[in-house]
């Protein structure tokens, strides 16, 4: 197997030196997230203080666990007969090649570090958590296709908020956030290309997320979804700094239109994953668990 | 001001600069790695760097010795040099909008998505203006004026062609520099833009040639990770399009 370039520069960072280089830092820090877990996970007396800061090792565990799930949801779609129609099995073909070596990546991220590396949950596309008396939340995503792309779509904004979450999280890091920026990137072009398969289908849906896009819709035990893959995208606030907006003012020269309207504001950016309810407080980790669990 | 800012080619020689000159970031740590006596050494440059942030790099504007424009360094160095990609990508696609046989060119439908994809690129560009605006006002890039071949505008396949590779170098550009920023909110603010780059890029490619979004010529196939270029190695290709010459060798340098 071909090593990974992300891999050669890992294994270019030199021994222990005084000097805390970028990459050594996350390191430090996802073997120390290792360690921290093993107290907790043998229930000792300690008091499990509310965690409000997500670790870089929080992030990596995260997005490896979500591109685990869109590449487990890809292969099984791909070996259902007859579910993707022959002309398009090229490319779920590729969206699989390419999650399959994000999860390599981060998995040997961490594998790397020395960190724990979660086990694979048994995923369950249906909702039901693997418990056959549960309700269906995700009806036939592995029958119908257009079923299928739909949560498909949702998945897929889902990854682009989430790296967007944490495509910074370890500031010193140049080189992992590039990383990061780069499979943000891949998300981005395998949300754009879903969305406009659904449009070959009929189906009202921008190549971004967008206010016109006919909503999918779902039971409310499932909500949880597209409040990370989706809630919040109709954001018209972009921030220069902390609480200073950018002020959007000089749009006159722009194609017959005196103004921009409000949809295209909202669509010029994505999101990361936020909490449309600000007075839960939740963390985007916590919104993204939620939206994971929906799937294990 | 002028007496101020010296042209960056005309001092490059002089003893003084090696003193100010910045470390890149990444060189500064491959230096660290090196050996533990060197270490000091760089060490004590890195600090002289922090207390004299920018003190003989060009402001935006400025003109080098053979007349370029420098893009200016660390953080507005890298805003600039979005900001002049993003004016480029506006200024073509408000050119396409704007052809009155537009929707017999390229379709209805094609057509409409340039009139959109025109809204997103002129809040870019606006925002990065806005941006420079505020935090370092007097050094925001001027206006640029793009040229592009002859017949660019003038049927579909040269329109598409063209957009896609604006598409392409515009992602690439963003991966390629984010890293290069250092300030949290414009973090941000470029994973926020990159993605719906990337989704431009691969609605164009798949219009181009069905199928072709996040091909291989955009994705490595080693790797699964998207193109990333240098600031002068995007200018280098964006130049063909661009009036002034513009000179990106400080941009992220610094910060």
């Amino acid at each position: 197997m071909k090593l990974l370039p992300f891999l050669d520069r890992l294994a270019a960072t030199p021994a222990a030196t005084g000097n805390a280089a970028p990459r050594r830092a996350l390191l430090q820090q996802a073997g120390r997230a290792a360690l921290a877990a093993l107290p907790l996970a043998l229930g000792t007396t300690q008091p499990v203080a509310a965690r409000t800061q997500t670790t870089a090792y929080d992030a990596i565990t995260q997005l490896l666990q979500l591109e685990r799930l869109q590449m487990t949801y890809y292969s099984r779609a791909l070996t259902t007969s007859g579910l993707i129609p022959a002309a398009q099995v090229a490319d779920f073909q590729r969206l699989y090649d390419q999650q399959l070596q994000h999860v390599a990546l981060l998995q040997n991220t961490l594998q790397t570090a020395g960190a724990l590396v979660p086990a694979v949950p048994a995923f369950d596309f249906s909702g039901r958590k693997n418990v056959a008396t549960n309700p269906v939340l995700f009806p036939n995503v592995l029958s119908n296709y257009d079923d299928f792309l739909a949560l498909a779509q949702q998945l897929e904004d889902f990854s682009v908020r989430l790296y967007t979450t944490y495509a910074f999280i370890n500031p010193d890091d140049a080189q992992f956030a590039k990383v990061l920026l780069r499979m943000l990137a891949v998300e981005g072009e395998h949300s754009a290309h879903v969305r406009g398969l659904r449009r070959d289908r009929g189906v009202a849906v921008k190549t971004w997320p967008s206010s016109s896009d006919a909503p999918i819709v779902r039971p409310a035990a499932a909500q949880a979804l597209a409040a990370a893959a989706t809630a919040g995208e109709d954001n018209l606030t972009q921030l220069a700094s902390a609480g200073v907006p950018i002020v959007f003012s000089d749009f006159l020269n722009v194609f017959k239109f005196t103004s921009v309207p409000d949809a295209s504001l909202a669509e010029a950016f994505d999101e990361p994953v936020v909490d449309v309810d600000t007075t839960k407080k939740r963390t985007p980790q916590v919104i993204a668990q939620a939206a994971l669990d929906l799937f294990s | 001001m002028s007496d101020i800012l010296q042209p960056r080619g005309s001092d490059e020689n002089t003893l003084v600069q090696p003193i100010f000159t910045p470390i890149k970031r990444r060189s500064f740590f491959m230096y660290a790695g090196a050996t533990a006596g060197a270490t000091a050494l760089v060490l004590a440059g890195c600090s002289k760097d922090s207390t004299t942030p920018t003190v003989n790099l060009p402001a935006g504007n400025s003109t080098t010795a053979d007349g370029s424009i420098s893009l200016g360094s660390g953080d507005v160095g890298v805003l600039n040099y979005a900001y002049a990609l993003e004016q480029l990508e506006a200024d073509f696609y408000a050119k396409v909008a704007a052809l009155s046989n537009g929707s017999t060119l390229l379709g209805a439908t094609t057509f409409a998505y340039f009139q959109q994809v025109a809204k997103h690129e002129a809040i870019h560009r606006d925002f990065f203006k806005a941006a420079l605006t505020r935090d370092a006002n007097g050094q925001v890039l001027r206006a640029l004026t793009p040229k592009y071949p002859a017949a660019t505008f003038t049927d579909s396949t040269n329109i598409l062609a063209t957009a896609k590779a604006f598409e392409d170098l515009g992602v690439a550009a963003y991966n390629g520099a984010g890293k290069l920023l250092k300030s949290p909110a414009y973090l941000l603010l470029a994973g926020k833009i990159v993605s719906v780059e990337a989704r431009h890029a691969a609605y164009i490619r798949d219009l181009v040639t069905p199928g072709s979004f996040a091909a291989d010529d955009q994705v490595d196939t080693n790797s699964g990770l998207d193109k990333s270029m240098t600031p002068s190695a995007v200018l280098t290709t964006a130049q063909a399009f661009i009036t002034e010459k513009l000179d990106g060798s400080a941009v992220g340098v610094n910060a």
